[in-house]
């Protein structure tokens, strides 16, 4: 591993929260190049872990603890093997054992020849992915030199908050690996701020750049209960990159809160691995996007448990001329008996010029399960417009009364006061009085 | 009836249409400060064009005549712009606007209005005050506008609205259609809170008489077609409300067959 990233190198990270399956390319929505501010200082002590009082001591500095914990996953799940793998891989061990020929076989996509690999070998620790690829978690995990490790023992609780404050010419990113052992219970939250110089506006406006990141993996154990609150308010002249693994073993339920409202390109990739049964993960995502502002987002669920359940729901408001990529992909793997995953979104265009674009994706190899999505994208209605008009409010009013909207829910449910300070700082820049409208 | 009063709202010669298809037929109307008027007619008159006309509504276009409001043309302003100069319309089917609570979208209304800007303890102090006085749970302002409210939780909220920015003159367009006997009190009481609290002027638009036993109307314009066709002060309530619109409507088509 390289021991630091340097300092005046712009980078450009490829392959960013790139599809399983991919689809069109013309549609230019299959991954993400993020390019990275050049001149970035890595800044590791902008990083902060509290453990909140009460909660187990469960910051470990074994730092092989997660491989381990995924390791020791992949010999209880390797009895699923080859064997019982029938369909696709059945159909190519035959023609590996010369029983069929490959005329007779259909075709395989790129995409098939990885899922087949997968679900030939089972293989945990192999199958183990973030969201948004290998070049971003690597480049994130080198910014974060040291990962902290939380190791939340059996049966107990803990509350851990990781605040990342990010600067001008910094680039800070938060390495977290977390074990929650079997029937523990873990309440993570994941700041991502970062203030620019001067930036009373909250726009970039020429304000030195600067980069915010998290790279999280997460082993939840049997029966374990994690929820994970991602929070990101930086300013405008910022670079946000999120992004997180999961596993998730028997019983195991994983709640997700990702939260992007600053950044003027915010990156948030998720991956899960639903391998034990009855394994459950809920996200909630909510975005705002504003000026100019990217927002970008993957997510990959993979259902090899049987009974396992993903539901993915995104709520955002797209203002100015705005970007928004969301992709949300279900993989209904071989085995998942009686998976249901399901993913919905519902996206408030406030202004014409924003681009919204939306690729759910369910792919599905097995009979007995259920994937479902569903959108509701909405521009502003003419007559919501004149409605809005008849109360004074012009169209800019209008935007705006949209986007104070989204952040003063994010006020009011920000998980601590330090983050709803952050959301206000955004809020002000918007909404004058901000701070005392939603005391 | 204040006849010499100066003229708070004046529509002169309003011709006013939409896709290409003319609503409404040079309209005279005038409404003073502190008066209230009713305007009647059978479905399809063109009275709610009326109302969205007044209130610069982009859906239609103004062909001719002006509007003078309070001293000022205003035929060529925005709705934003003449909510502000004072005007009001509630409408008879509000919009819901999801993902955008009621106290956000009341506090944006009044923001930027001289003598009606609050500061947030204020501002949720008096929206509670005016949520009381109308029988409306105040839970409801933190849902979003209009999801899920029933259709008198709507007019509650149009009529919270009314009280809240305490305009100058406020069109209500069937405020009360669609309403049971206690949300048609409510109704009622918003109005009276409104005239006794600002002493403003009204222009309701409506087919339901009922509405106005506890009003003092100080005239009535029926339309027909598009046109004005007859005005006179309390007593035509009554009157319309024995006879209904056949008469007029009769007249106005022989009148057009004559033209």
């Amino acid at each position: 591993m390289a021991r630091s990233v340097e300092k005046t190198t712009p980078t450009v990270l490829s392959g960013v929260n790139a599809m399983p399956a991919p689809t069109w390319s013309w549609l230019k929505m299959n991954s993400a190049k993020v390019e990275v501010p050049a001149g970035l200082e890595p800044a590791p002590a902008r990083v902060s872990v509290e453990v909140a009082d009460g909660s187990a001591d469960v910051l470990s500095a074994n730092a092989d603890a997660f491989d381990d914990a995924l390791v020791a996953a992949g010999k209880r799940f390797a009895s699923r093997a080859r064997a019982s793998a029938p369909g696709d891989a059945a159909q190519q061990a035959a023609v590996a054992a010369g029983l069929l020929d490959e005329m007779d076989v259909p075709a395989l996509s790129l995409y098939q020849h990885g899922a087949l690999r997968v679900e030939e070998e089972l293989s945990v620790p192999e199958a183990f992915a973030s969201g948004m690829g290998a070049e971003a978690w690597a480049y994130l995990r080198r910014l974060g030199r040291k990962a902290t490790v939380v190791d939340v023992p059996s049966g107990a609780r803990a509350t851990v908050t990781v605040r990342v404050s990010g600067a001008p010419g910094a680039a800070a990113a938060a390495s977290v690996d977390v074990i929650a052992r079997r029937g523990s219970s873990l309440s993570l939250v994941l700041a991502l701020d970062g203030e620019a110089d001067g930036a009373a506006d909250g726009a970039a406006g020429g304000a030195a750049p600067g980069l915010v990141g998290a790279a999280l993996r997460v082993f939840a154990g049997q029966e374990s209960r994690v929820a994970v609150t991602t929070v990101q308010t930086a300013d405008d002249a910022f670079v946000a990159l999120d992004d997180t693994g999961l596993f998730l073993d028997e019983g195991a339920r994983v709640e997700v809160s990702h939260t992007v409202l600053g950044a003027g390109a915010a990156y948030t990739g998720l991956a899960a691995d639903l391998r034990g049964d009855g394994a459950r993960i809920d996200i909630a995502t909510s975005y705002l996007g504003a000026r100019d502002q990217e927002r970008d987002f993957n997510y990959e669920i993979r259902h090899f448990g049987r009974r396992t359940v993903s539901n993915m729901d995104a709520n955002g408001v797209l203002a100015g001329s705005s970007k928004k990529v969301l992709r949300g992909t279900i993989d209904l793997m071989h085995g998942a008996h009686g998976a249901e995953g399901a993913e919905r979104e519902t996206v408030l265009l406030a202004d014409e010029g924003v681009t919204n674009k939306t690729v759910p994706v369910i792919l599905c190899d097995e009979d007995d399960v259920a994937g479902n999505h569903g959108a509701t994208i909405g521009h502003v209605r003419p007559e919501q417009l004149f409605y809005l008009g008849c109360r004074g409010l012009s169209k800019e009013a209008a935007e705006d009364l949209f986007i104070a909207a989204k952040l003063e829910d994010a006020a009011l449910s920000a998980p601590d006061e330090a983050t709803r300070a952050s959301v206000v700082r955004l809020g002000e820049a918007v909404v004058p009085h901000f701070k005392e409208e939603i005391a | 009836m204040t006849a010499q009063a100066p003229a708070l709202l004046s529509l002169a010669g309003v011709t006013a249409s939409v896709d290409e298809k003319t609503i409404l037929h040079g309209i005279d109307l005038t409404v003073a400060a502190g008066e209230t008027h009713v305007l009647m007619g059978p479905n399809g008159a063109g009275k709610s064009t009326m109302g969205h006309v007044i209130m610069g509504d982009p859906v239609y276009t103004l062909n001719d005549g002006t509007i003078t409001f309070d001293g000022e043309d205003i035929s060529g302003l925005s709705c934003d712009k003449r909510s502000r100069a004072g005007l009001f319309l509630s409408f008879q089917a509000p919009v819901e606007i999801p993902g955008v609570p009621l106290s956000s979208f009341l506090r944006a209304s009044i923001a930027g209005r001289p003598g009606l800007e609050m500061k947030g303890k204020e501002f949720r102090r008096r929206v509670k005050e005016l949520a009381a006085e109308l029988d409306m749970d105040v839970s409801y302002l933190n849902r979003e506008l209009g999801v899920g409210f029933s259709g008198g939780e709507k007019k509650k909220v149009e009529m919270l609205q009314l009280l809240l920015l305490q305009p100058k003159l406020a069109i209500l367009d069937e405020t009360d259609s669609g309403l049971d006997v206690d949300a048609l009190s409510v109704v009622s009481r918003g109005m009276d809170a409104y005239r006794r609290s600002t002493d403003g002027s009204l222009l309701i638009i409506t087919h339901n008489t009922r509405i106005l036993e506890h009003l003092d109307v100080d005239r009535v314009h029926v339309m027909v077609g598009g046109r004005i066709v007859r005005e006179g002060d309390a007593d035509l309530i009554p009157w319309i409300d024995e006879h209904g619109f056949e008469s007029f409507e009769r007249e106005a088509s022989s009148a057009k067959a004559e033209a």
